[in-house]
């Protein structure tokens, strides 16, 4: 625990040191030990020896030796006498259980008193109950006659942490206006200092009592629930994190409207944001929630969120579907129970619900076996251990509980992400590693906002929402029923697109944000041979950087460069090379000459010329590229790809050893970049073997063509066109080698 | 902030002189903890189930878990923040009798009492006696603080008698046989003032 132990010692002695001084009467007491002579730490010793001496043997023998042993000493005899009475009697303060202590010190019965003056015009009626902090009162405004609750922090006096929260509870109830909300009246502070707030009376149930009490409907539930979700969306809106979301916190009136209460623990979404790391430790160190409700993150003390409270209603939803809670914490150390909640997935809502209707008194409403499962879903996606998997905002949960309760398909679906990608990957073509640029992309657009956001004066709030809204999208993107097209087409590529320029349009707030967007997307099309859809998303992001940043600016020459690209693709190669040329010295106007972007430009052109057919001159220009793409700071993807290309024009050129040096390098590059079995590795590998065939090399050919089948196969699966594709370059090269039936069962 | 730098009358103080602020957050820390976690200690007592009472030694482990990755408290041992927490459970539990008791002596000036149930008004003596063993032992402590921090660390603390002589650096017996001879005479200080 403690490196060096003396170090540890001069920390504890110097908080020790830090003693209460609390005013004390002035009340000094002696001992009544030592009998007429002071008591010091020698005579205290001698009676202790002779006390443990004499304590276990039988009474007539302790006062025999004692009186040899104290001989004239009467006062000590008497000392060690009154010692063993009371060792025998065992009945003393120290005897019984702290807690009985604490609990008679601390009154835990509700406060049967209350000393005050005054509550301005408030009269107290009774008390209400009490949470952490404070107790709750009822009392009646006497001028009006109308009732209220009334908070008073207790126990004040003890420290600023608590005064400090009290307030912070005050000033987050002072800037919530919803009807679902319990609102502020008043506040102010007694005489002592206790400081005290008034509050709109709730005369209510907590939610769950309410539902049993009146054997609602799930759809009844949900609706309450729903409203529930709606008053937590309206304080995230406002930038305030519940963090303490349970049952008891909310009440359902006789009415049927309901009323979320004690923002005691709250937490200012800007001052998390713009804390100092220090403060927010402290904070989520406090660790105040109640256990049950409390998300893996914040038992683990790391950083919470709206998706926080996301969890927490995911709990009371799973309460209100299954009839129960989805940990059974009463019986657990606080250890076991946090080790629980962090590693342990919940039962199923259905499950739980189908074993407990079966009791006697249970009260789980039926549901269809199709309904549950959507329930499930909707349930488990809201209380996700991973915060990345769960729903990104409560407007989310809101809009899937819609979708139930409209009998619509659901956004979340069964552990979305593992399951989708997992399912893509096994059934999809080439889109795969479209996919993966796709992801990757967004991921890194995530963070690059929330970099350059964050250096924003008064930016933390923005972030937050632009965060959330780019993760909105991603998630938006990968998952979503579209089931119906069919399983093998459900994660196609172009669906994700799709799906991405929807959301993107959607975003006109943040035109920047949806230029990035316009711009990624448009690229993707383009790749995958979407040349309408790739030109109408170019042109758009052009349009609209131009706008935002200026006709001469980097980002407008990235965007002509991406759309020469897709008029190459189109065989338009005047305009292409026109439009990229344009870009080019765009990029080179604004930055530095070796910049990447520099270097992105110039492989884009010498794609044109390649394409076009002008080999010689497509060579100098990727040669120029890969000089600033391998300089130090380049990078390594780019560089990759350039050679690659500048390996393509020499072949075409006739350059078959340097095509083949240029290969070599790539392969290498490319493994390490990628990894073994990457399907960019296998392309090399296929590279290599042409231009083996070229040299008549066929047992050499094979051998690659071999490598890149193994990678290829692993990678789609059997039955995959690609695996056929490079099938057949081994048929061929085995056909070449004259191994006919071999080549017969590899083409058939 | 208005509370922040405004004292109230007779408020738990920590010597401000020589503290770091990181050092006077931890201890503000430590008690607004140690107030919550005895709450919980003393609600526990209400509930029917006798298995269900907390011990102080839970109380104490959850306080580590809760402030261990403060800045405060970061380069403590985990036995020597029992050991401040045990302090901070002595010192809240003192004062807070001191202020009940004080309260029930007549008040403070001008004070008002409204009571909502006469029948609850008269709580055990045990207040007095938290006091009575508050001062036995700064007189234990005088005679032999070894001893009184044993106490301490046990009573409040929760400290089992493996950690007491880990922490007091002396055998396990010797923990036992002065735990017999302190608690002696401390309960007979209790009953001499009573």
């Amino acid at each position: 625990m403690c490196g060096a132990d003396t170090v540890c010692r001069v920390l504890v002695l110097d908080l020790l040191d830090v003693e209460i001084r609390v005013k004390k009467a002035d009340k000094s007491v002696r001992s009544t030990l030592g009998h007429g002579v002071t008591m010091d730490s020698t005579r205290w010793e001698r009676i202790q020896t002779l006390f443990h001496e004499v304590a276990d043997l039988p009474e007539p023998e302790q006062r025999a030796l004692l009186q040899s042993s104290c001989a004239d000493d009467h006062g000590l005899m008497a000392d060690v006498l009154a010692l063993l009475e009371e060792d025998a009697r065992g009945a003393s303060l120290l005897d019984r259980d702290l807690a009985q202590v604490a609990h008679d010190v601390l009154d835990e019965t509700l406060p049967t008193s209350l000393p005050f003056k005054e509550f301005g015009p408030y009269r107290i009626k009774q008390a209400l109950g009490e949470g952490g902090m404070g107790v709750v009162y009822l009392a009646e405004r006497t001028d009006l006659g109308s009732l209220v609750a009334i908070k008073l922090l207790r126990d004040a006096w003890l420290s600023p942490a608590r005064r400090e929260r009290f307030a912070s509870e005050q000033r987050t109830l002072a800037q919530l206006t919803h009807p679902s909300i319990a609102r502020l009246y008043d506040a102010d502070t007694l005489d002592d200092g206790t400081p005290w707030f008034v509050m709109e009376y709730v005369d209510g149930v907590p939610l769950t009592d309410y539902c049993v009490e009146h054997a609602c409907s799930i759809e009844e539930r949900l609706h309450l629930f729903r409203a529930v979700c709606e008053a937590v969306q309206y304080a995230h809106q406002h930038a305030v994190i519940h963090r303490d979301l349970k049952p008891s916190n909310i009440l359902v009136k006789a009415d049927g409207t309901i009323r979320l209460l004690d923002f005691g623990i709250a937490k200012q979404l800007e001052s998390l944001e713009t804390s100092t790391g220090k403060t927010d430790q402290t904070m989520t160190g406090l660790r105040l929630m109640t256990p049950a409700y409390a998300a893996p993150e914040q038992v683990r003390g790391d950083r919470v969120g709206v998706h926080t409270d996301v969890y927490s209603l995911g709990v009371i939803l799973y309460e209100l579907l299954a009839g129960e809670l989805p940990f059974d914490l009463s019986k657990l150390t606080p250890g076991e129970a946090e080790a629980m909640i962090v590693g342990q997935d919940p039962e199923k809502p259905a499950t739980v619900a189908k074993r407990i209707t079966h009791r006697p008194g249970a009260n789980i409403p039926s549901v269809s076996k199709a309904a549950w499962a959507d329930l499930d879903v909707l349930c488990l996606t809201a209380m996700h251990k991973d915060t990345q998997r769960r729903y990104p905002s409560v407007e989310a949960l809101i809009r899937d509980i819609d979708h139930y309760l409209k009998g619509e398909p659901l956004e979340a679906r069964p552990d979305t992400f593992r399951y989708r990608l997992g399912k893509f990957v096994r059934r999809n073509s080439r889109a795969v590693s479209a996919a993966v640029v796709v992801f990757t992309i967004v991921v890194g657009l995530v963070v690059f906002f929330t970099v350059r956001l964050a250096k924003a004066r008064n930016a933390a709030l923005e972030e937050a929402a632009r965060t959330q809204r780019i993760q909105k999208f991603m998630m938006n993107l990968f998952q979503g029923g579209d089931e119906s097209v069919g399983p093998g087409d459900s994660m196609r590529v172009v669906t994700i697109l799709d799906r991405g320029v929807q959301e993107a349009e959607s975003l006109n707030s943040d035109p920047k944000v949806q230029a990035e967007l316009y711009q990624t997307l448009g690229t993707i099309y383009d790749q995958l041979g979407k040349f309408d859809r790739a030109d109408s998303l170019l042109r758009s992001a052009v349009d609209q950087r131009k706008s935002l940043f200026g006709a001469d600016s980097t980002e407008v020459a990235e965007s002509l460069v991406a759309l020469g690209q897709l008029r190459s693709d189109q065989a338009q190669y005047d305009e292409a090379e026109q439009l990229i040329r344009q870009g080019l010295e765009m990029t080179k106007r604004h930055l530095p000459p070796r910049h990447p972007r520099v270097g992105r430009a110039l492989y884009a052109l010498g794609e044109v010329l390649v394409n076009e057919g002008k080999y010689d001159q497509g060579i100098q220009v990727l040669d120029e590229a890969v000089q600033i793409q391998s300089a130090p700071g380049g990078v390594p993807a780019d560089l990759a790809e350039t050679l690659t290309e500048l390996a393509n024009a020499q072949f075409y050129a006739g350059h078959l050893d340097v095509s083949n040096s240029l290969n070599l390098r790539v392969v290498a590059m490319d493994r390490q970049l990628y990894g073994e079995r990457h399907p960019n590795v296998a392309e090399d590998l296929i590279n290599l073997g042409a231009i083996q065939t070229e040299w008549g090399n066929y047992a050499t050919t094979e051998r690659y063509y071999r490598q890149a089948l193994d990678i290829i196969q692993g990678f789609y699966g059997k039955d995959h066109p690609e695996t056929a594709s490079v099938m057949t370059l081994l048929g061929r090269s085995l056909n070449n080698q004259g191994r006919f039936n071999e080549s017969a069962d590899m083409l058939r | 902030m208005p509370f922040r730098n405004n004292r109230l009358p007779g408020e738990i103080e920590s010597d401000e002189q020589g503290k770091t602020p990181e050092e006077r957050r931890a201890l503000d820390q430590l008690f607004s903890v140690t107030y919550e976690e005895l709450r919980r200690l003393a609600s526990s007592v209400k509930r029917s189930d006798p298995g269900a009472t907390l011990s102080p030694t839970t109380m104490v482990n959850e306080a580590w878990v809760k402030l261990a990755k403060s800045p405060g408290f970061a380069s403590t041992s985990r036995l020597h923040f029992k050991r401040i927490a045990a302090r901070a459970m002595r010192q809240v539990l003192v004062e807070a009798a001191r202020r009940r008791n004080a309260f029930k002596r007549g008040g403070g000036e001008g004070v008002t009492v409204i009571v909502f149930d006469e029948s609850q008004a008269q709580t055990a003596s045990c207040g007095q006696d938290l006091l009575a063993l508050d001062t036995a032992l700064e007189e234990l402590a005088r005679i032999q603080p070894r001893q009184a921090m044993m106490v301490e660390s046990r009573f409040f603390g929760g400290l089992d008698i493996t950690e007491t002589a880990a922490l007091l650096e002396v055998s396990e017996a010797t923990i036992l046989r002065d735990w017999r001879a302190a608690k002696a005479w401390l309960a007979h200080e209790l009953r001499r003032v009573q």
